[in-house]
């Protein structure tokens, strides 16, 4: 067996706490680093549902996402491609999305890929008075 | 003795004095003239900000009302595209945009509609407005045409035409037609006194007329080719200079016979001083170099300059960030030179770093001692591509909204340190004007930072090892050898030609520049990414983006940085050489990876996802 100096223990010892002091620097520097400032809205109010006729699909491109109103039903579908997040567009009967060609269906579902999974359905709630919230959840 | 000890310490106390007063003035008039800066800006400070233009219920007393402002604008006999848009413009756009395009100001209301002038409560378009009326949003601002930063959102004739043609009139978007649009786009234009003399507005040539006033005809391009022509001609004499080194002094004249001759080498200065004094003449051959190590350093330097102008101007906010760069660009003299000179660069030095990387693969020269300088490298070739990427980012305009889009979430795809490395890179769950800012810091300061360190670090290691990869000198030690001012001739050689290029390339080739991102919008203008990454694009049409976006672009990272640990150079009888016999596995193997970068990049290209 070596034998172990005390100087290599102290030089041991002195690395380790450099080593240590460096890691809780990295790790402080990531926590400053990984401070959310907006944290995006988590429901959207969409005012009175009269506003949407019936039936209607109405795009809400700030969200982004469709509202689709049938009878006395609200649904709402996510625009935001499930492949990569680019905003797909509504082209016909179906959501087409720009960036690497992903198709749905008009209910969010994958026509063709690279997207392996539906749109996101949104839940659409309707309100004592009368107007609708949307949840992002 | 003590006379005169007292005399000068009476001096030092006068001259003390003297110099204290003058400090003292001095210093008032700092002071006076900060307190002169201060107040000013404070009243400044204190100036109310200028009204909006339309607020609703507004009962401020109104100005008279005054029906000569409503009469019809004249037409000429033959009228004009924009005496034709005027008549639209009289009757359907002017109620609400004002008879000069001021917007729905009270001065506006009170002198079009009298008893009417509140809007909102009007007959005509309350909540209880007749059949032919509608309701004016109370939230909706309708916008000025005319004033000082109006439709500040289009940048050429083009943008401002689509928009009315699919929005306008507010309440039955749609129904103009596209050669009303355009002649509404023409008297609109005409209106804020940009439309240029003796042309019909139309498809042809409306990508070619701007909104905004620009300061700097686009065509005048002199000063650019002055400059190239300089860099020309000096590289030619340089070059002459070169060709016939007998033109050159044969020994330091100047000392007259007979004077003792003391032999004073002469000092290098700075730049020889980066220099060895001396390099074996084979490692500074064109055809093996190309030059490309020398080119790339100079880029960087382009790069830094003008990157340093550009934050003279650049405003790193979601709604500043786009118009800036307008500014740059348009308004700011030489600023499209500039802005132009900094694309270039930034793309050159892509593809100078990759022709770069593929000489010391083909030449061998990754071999021992020059392992670790190869990790260098490509270490900056991987910041070359964060560079390009967080710049094109900074546009922040509509032409990179999807790039940026993918591109982040791509950090997401990553199992189990996605989302913690996303908020690192993103400062935020999605991409919120905290992105813009980051985007600004990663590009400048702490890219800047790294990269400036690998640089100096790689340029340090290529002397440490030995100076470049050439051939065992065989000859006598003198004879195979140039000295540095010879060096540094040659490399100011290949800045003085690539600066030319560089310089006719900015000239005359814009960086690409679209319309500021809206959120309120979804336009899907240009869904490609970036072309240095278009070969990862069109990677990840074939589905998993972790697969496809992440692990195989590192595949290939890790596959070029394990070559010189994997595979012997070439013998050192056959360094210095292109093509050497012993590394042909590695070369074809690169080959066959570049081809296919290069493919799938020309397969990203073409196939722009047609919507």
């Amino acid at each position: 067996m070596t034998k172990i100096s005390r100087r290599d223990i102290l030089k041991l010892t002195t690395d380790g706490l450099l080593a240590g002091a460096g890691l809780l620097g990295l790790g402080g520097l990531v926590r400053f680093l990984s401070y959310e400032t907006d944290v995006p809205p988590s429901e959207y109010d969409l005012g009175p549902a009269d506003n949407y006729p019936d039936p209607s699909r109405t795009v809400l491109p700030y969200i982004p996402a469709i509202l689709i109103r049938n009878g006395a039903q609200f649904t709402a579908l996510s625009l935001a491609c499930t492949h990569l997040g680019c905003t797909v567009e509504e082209k016909g009967s179906e959501f087409d999305c720009p960036c690497h060609g992903s198709r749905y269906d008009s209910s969010g579902y994958v026509l063709k890929g690279p997207a392996d999974r539906p749109l996101k359905k949104l839940r659409v709630e309707q309100l004592q008075d009368n107007t609708l919230r949307l949840y992002m959840d | 003795m003590e006379n005169r000890r007292k005399t000068s310490s009476r001096e030092m106390r006068n001259n003390f004095r003297r110099w204290l007063s003058i400090v003292f003035v001095l210093a008032g008039v700092l002071l006076l003239s900060l307190f002169r800066t201060w107040s000013v800006g404070a009243q400044t400070f204190q100036t109310p900000a200028t009204p909006s233009a339309s607020a609703p219920d507004a009962t401020a007393t109104l100005p008279p009302f005054d029906a000569s402002r409503l009469t019809r604008p004249p037409v000429s006999s033959s009228p004009s595209q924009a005496e034709q848009g005027s008549q639209i413009y009289w009757g359907v756009c002017m109620a609400c945009h004002g008879d000069r395009g001021q917007g729905l100001t009270d001065e506006w209301r009170g002198a079009a509609f009298g008893p009417d002038a509140n809007c909102w409560k009007s007959r005509c378009h309350g909540k209880d407005h007749p059949p032919e009326g509608f309701e004016i949003p109370k939230t909706t601002f309708i916008p000025a045409l005319t004033a000082p930063g109006s439709l500040a959102r289009f940048l050429t004739a083009r943008d401002l035409h689509d928009f009315i043609l699919a929005n306008m009139p507010w309440w039955n978007p749609g129904s103009l037609t596209s050669d009303k649009a355009w002649q509404l786009t023409a008297y609109i234009l005409k209106l804020k006194g940009v439309l240029p003399t003796g042309i019909a507005l139309g498809e042809q040539n409306a990508s070619e007329v701007f909104v905004r006033q620009m300061a700097p005809p686009p065509d005048d391009h002199i000063a650019e080719i002055v400059l190239a022509a300089t860099l020309l001609l000096s590289s030619l004499g340089l070059a002459l200079q070169f060709a016939w080194p007998r033109l050159q002094p044969a020994s330091t004249p100047g000392l007259e016979a007979g004077a003792p001759t003391i032999s004073r080498p002469r000092r290098p200065n700075f730049f020889a001083h980066l220099h060895p004094p001396a390099i074996p003449a084979a490692q500074a051959r064109w055809r093996y170099t190309l030059g490309a190590g020398g080119i790339a350093v100079f880029l960087c330097l382009v790069l830094v300059a003008t990157g340093l102008l550009e934050m003279f101007y650049y405003m790193p906010s979601p709604d500043q960030a786009a118009n800036s760069i307008q500014t740059i660009t348009f308004l700011v003299p030489f600023g499209g030179f500039v802005r132009n000179l900094h694309y270039w660069a930034a793309q050159a030095l892509v593809i100078i770093a990759l022709i770069h990387l593929l000489r010391v693969i083909f030449t061998g020269a990754f071999a021992p001692p020059r392992r670790f300088n190869y990790l260098l490298g490509l270490g900056l070739l991987i910041i070359v591509l964060f560079f390009d990427f967080t710049g094109y980012v900074l546009r922040w305009d509509e032409g990179i909204r999807w790039a940026l889009v993918a591109g982040t979430n791509l950090i997401k795809s990553i199992p189990a340190l996605g989302e913690s490395l996303f908020l690192f890179v993103v400062g935020g769950s999605t991409i919120g004007p905290a992105a813009l800012v980051r985007f600004y810091t990663w590009h400048i300061y702490a890219l800047g930072i790294l990269g400036a360190v690998f640089l100096i670090w790689h340029l340090f290691r290529v002397r440490r090892d030995g100076g470049i990869a050439a051939p065992p000198n065989r000859l006598p030690l003198k004879a195979g050898r140039i000295d540095r001012s010879e060096l540094l001739r040659r490399e100011v050689l290949a800045m003085l030609i690539a600066g030319f290029v560089l310089v006719l390339l900015s000239a005359f080739l814009r960086a690409p520049i679209a319309l500021p991102i809206r959120d309120n919008v979804i336009q899907l203008t240009e869904a490609r990414a970036p072309w240095f990454f278009l070969w990862v694009q069109q990677l990840l049409k074939l589905g998993s983006p972790f697969l496809w976006g992440v692990l195989v672009p590192l595949m290939v990272v890790l596959v070029l940085a394990l070559i010189p640990y994997v595979f012997r150079g070439p013998d050192e009888t056959e360094r210095g050489r292109w093509f050497p016999r012993k590394g042909r596995f590695v070369q074809i193997l690169v080959a066959v990876i570049f081809l296919t970068l290069i493919v799938l990049t020309i397969l990203g290209y073409t196939s722009a996802i047609s919507l």
